[in-house]
């Protein structure tokens, strides 16, 4: 089953000035997609305009069965699109606690059942609830950042490079975090510019180049392809590419 | 010397309220609304309009002063209804005007839109009630000597005074109460920090926008009432406090409600104990001073975020 389909997305910050060229992604249910390209191919703004916060000027996207494509970016929770932008993805004036407990309130979540839960997948943040956000480790700022997009139980969550800034190791434990959470049925979307951690993790990817979806096959498959080597480091050796 | 701290932290406390007001629309909308001072203004003329209403219908009975207090229960009651008018007041200046700049237009369009607002709403007003000075009761009071002479000049103050003290205090723990432990008041601390993510959050900021808006000219309706029971209603009361309610929000850190409180009473003790110094000419210049050298120090502000 389809959990989101983007067809033929153009979008962009400025009118007549789309960034995302006609991008098209199909992404199964509960399965791990990654976004790859080169620098400015548009990845980041592909995944912002899906969650809302770039306007599309053509194409459609689809959740599940539910056209989303003119849903404004603070409805997108409610229908089950969850997204973790790459900065900033945390309210740092907040602490730990009211981070995850804002958007469970907002959305009505019963919170008995849901946060124990969430403090269960993440239990870091558990230990440190009462924290302000602001103090928190690179590696635990990108914990809470899932943890706050993933306590409205969302259907599909979208993840703007959360290896960004993090030591190998941290990006391990996120990574191991995020395999987590598709274990719960949860679909995720990845934008990622650790082409080699993004393929080991992922079941699929697409790889974005100029605005425009150009491969997109099994992770197994692309790891080994020579034209991503030849995209991203400018010769055919498939192998340096991973 | 306490004369002139009960003095500073009566002006202090008007301020503070005011002050409020103006560091939510800079967090929460990014511009300085130079209009806020008119809310002050139009939130103690309503008051008394709704006043003289009362006055109309009741007679001199109902205006019969609570305990030691000059005014009556009719006085709370107007303040109450002055509060709500001036809030729709800033929800139409916004939806007439800063709204509609909001998508297209940078800071600096806003802040020029609010110096128009400002000018519109002075005159206004001024169109309505005239130019002359007013007052809620032409009661006089005794002021009640709190602390001996002997004791450091001593210090009296008046029953209103106090309850200006007292009701800023409460209104400052509410807002705390609020922000701190409400769903709302968590969203707007949350849209001030990044609009963007309270969006994907779940946040309908617009809603965030009206709410600061509310507070922001509930607060400055408060304070121009307050402003008028201490010393007199005139057309430029808010106009005169618009300085020193930039000067709270500047000192205690742009974008911080607790620093806009921390900043009224500081912008009101140096505006106070600064007038047997250099007399009371220069007494807003002297704010200025202890602003231009909090900031030198601590260029946050007291309580503000570096970025």
């Amino acid at each position: 089953m389809i959990a989101l389909c983007c067809t033929d997305i153009v979008a962009g910050y400025e009118p007549g000035l789309p960034i995302v060229r006609g991008a098209s992604i199909s992404v199964r249910q509960a399965e791990i997609f990654a976004i790859l390209g080169p620098n400015g191919a548009g990845k980041s703004t592909l995944v912002k305009a899906i969650a809302g916060l770039v306007p599309i000027l053509s194409g459609t996207v689809m959740l599940g069965h539910e056209d989303i494509t003119a849903v404004p970016a603070h409805r997108m929770i409610g229908r089950g699109l969850a997204f973790v932008p790459q900065t900033e993805n945390i309210f740092a004036n907040l602490t730990v606690a009211d981070n995850i407990d804002l958007a469970a309130s907002i959305m009505k979540v019963d919170k008995r059942r849901r946060l124990p839960e969430i403090y269960d997948l993440f239990p870091d943040l558990a230990r440190q609830k009462s924290l302000v956000a602001g103090r928190l480790s690179g590696g635990q700022r990108q914990m809470l950042a899932c943890a706050r997009a993933l306590v409205t139980s969302p259907h599909v969550l979208m993840l703007d490079e959360p290896s960004a800034g993090l030591s190998p190791r941290l990006v391990g434990v996120v990574f191991d975090n995020l395999r987590q959470v598709r274990a719960t049925g949860v679909t995720i979307v990845l934008v990622e510019q650790n082409v080699k951690a993004a393929l080991a993790l992922a079941d699929r990817a697409t790889v974005l180049v100029e605005g425009k979806d150009r491969i997109t096959g099994p992770s197994g498959d692309l790891a080994s392809d020579a034209e991503i080597a030849a995209l991203y480091f400018g010769h055919a050796s498939a192998g340096k590419a991973a | 010397m306490l004369q002139l701290i009960a003095d500073g932290l009566i002006v202090g406390s008007v301020i503070s309220l005011g002050a409020i007001g103006v560091t939510m629309t800079y967090s929460i909308l990014r511009f300085a609304n130079f209009a806020h001072g008119e809310l002050l203004t139009w939130g103690a003329y309503l008051a008394l309009t709704v006043l003289g209403f009362f006055v109309a219908l009741g007679g001199a009975g109902p205006m019969q002063p609570i305990g030691p207090f000059s005014f009556g229960w009719p006085l709370l009651a107007a303040l109450a209804a002055a509060a709500v008018m001036t809030a729709l007041i800033a929800l139409l200046v916004d939806w007439l005007l800063f709204e509609r700049l909001r998508g297209n237009g940078t800071a600096i369009v806003l802040v020029i839109a609010s110096f128009g607002a400002a000018l519109a709403m002075r005159n206004l007003l001024q169109f309505i009630y005239g130019t002359l000075p007013d007052y809620y009761s032409r009661e006089i009071q005794i002021a009640i000597r709190l602390v001996p002479r002997e004791v450091m000049g001593g210090m009296r103050i008046t029953p209103d005074q106090l309850f200006v003290l007292g009701l800023t205090a409460v209104t400052v723990v509410l807002l705390h109460l609020f922000l701190t432990y409400t769903t709302l008041g968590k969203a707007m601390r949350a849209t001030a920090h990044n609009p963007a993510l309270a969006r994907l959050t779940g946040i309908d900021v617009r809603a965030v926008i009206r709410a600061a808006w509310i507070i922001g000219a509930v607060l400055a309706a408060i304070a121009g009432v307050f402003s008028g029971l201490t010393v007199q209603i005139r057309p430029g009361l808010g106009f005169d406090l618009l300085l020193p309610l930039f000067a709270a929000a500047i000192l205690g850190g742009i974008g911080s409600v607790y620093g806009a409180v921390a900043g009224g009473l500081i912008v009101g003790l140096a505006e106070s104990l600064s007038v047997p110094l250099f007399g009371a000419e220069y007494r807003a210049a002297t704010a200025f001073l202890v602003l231009i050298a909090i900031l030198l120090v601590r260029p946050t502000g007291l309580f503000g975020e570096r970025n």
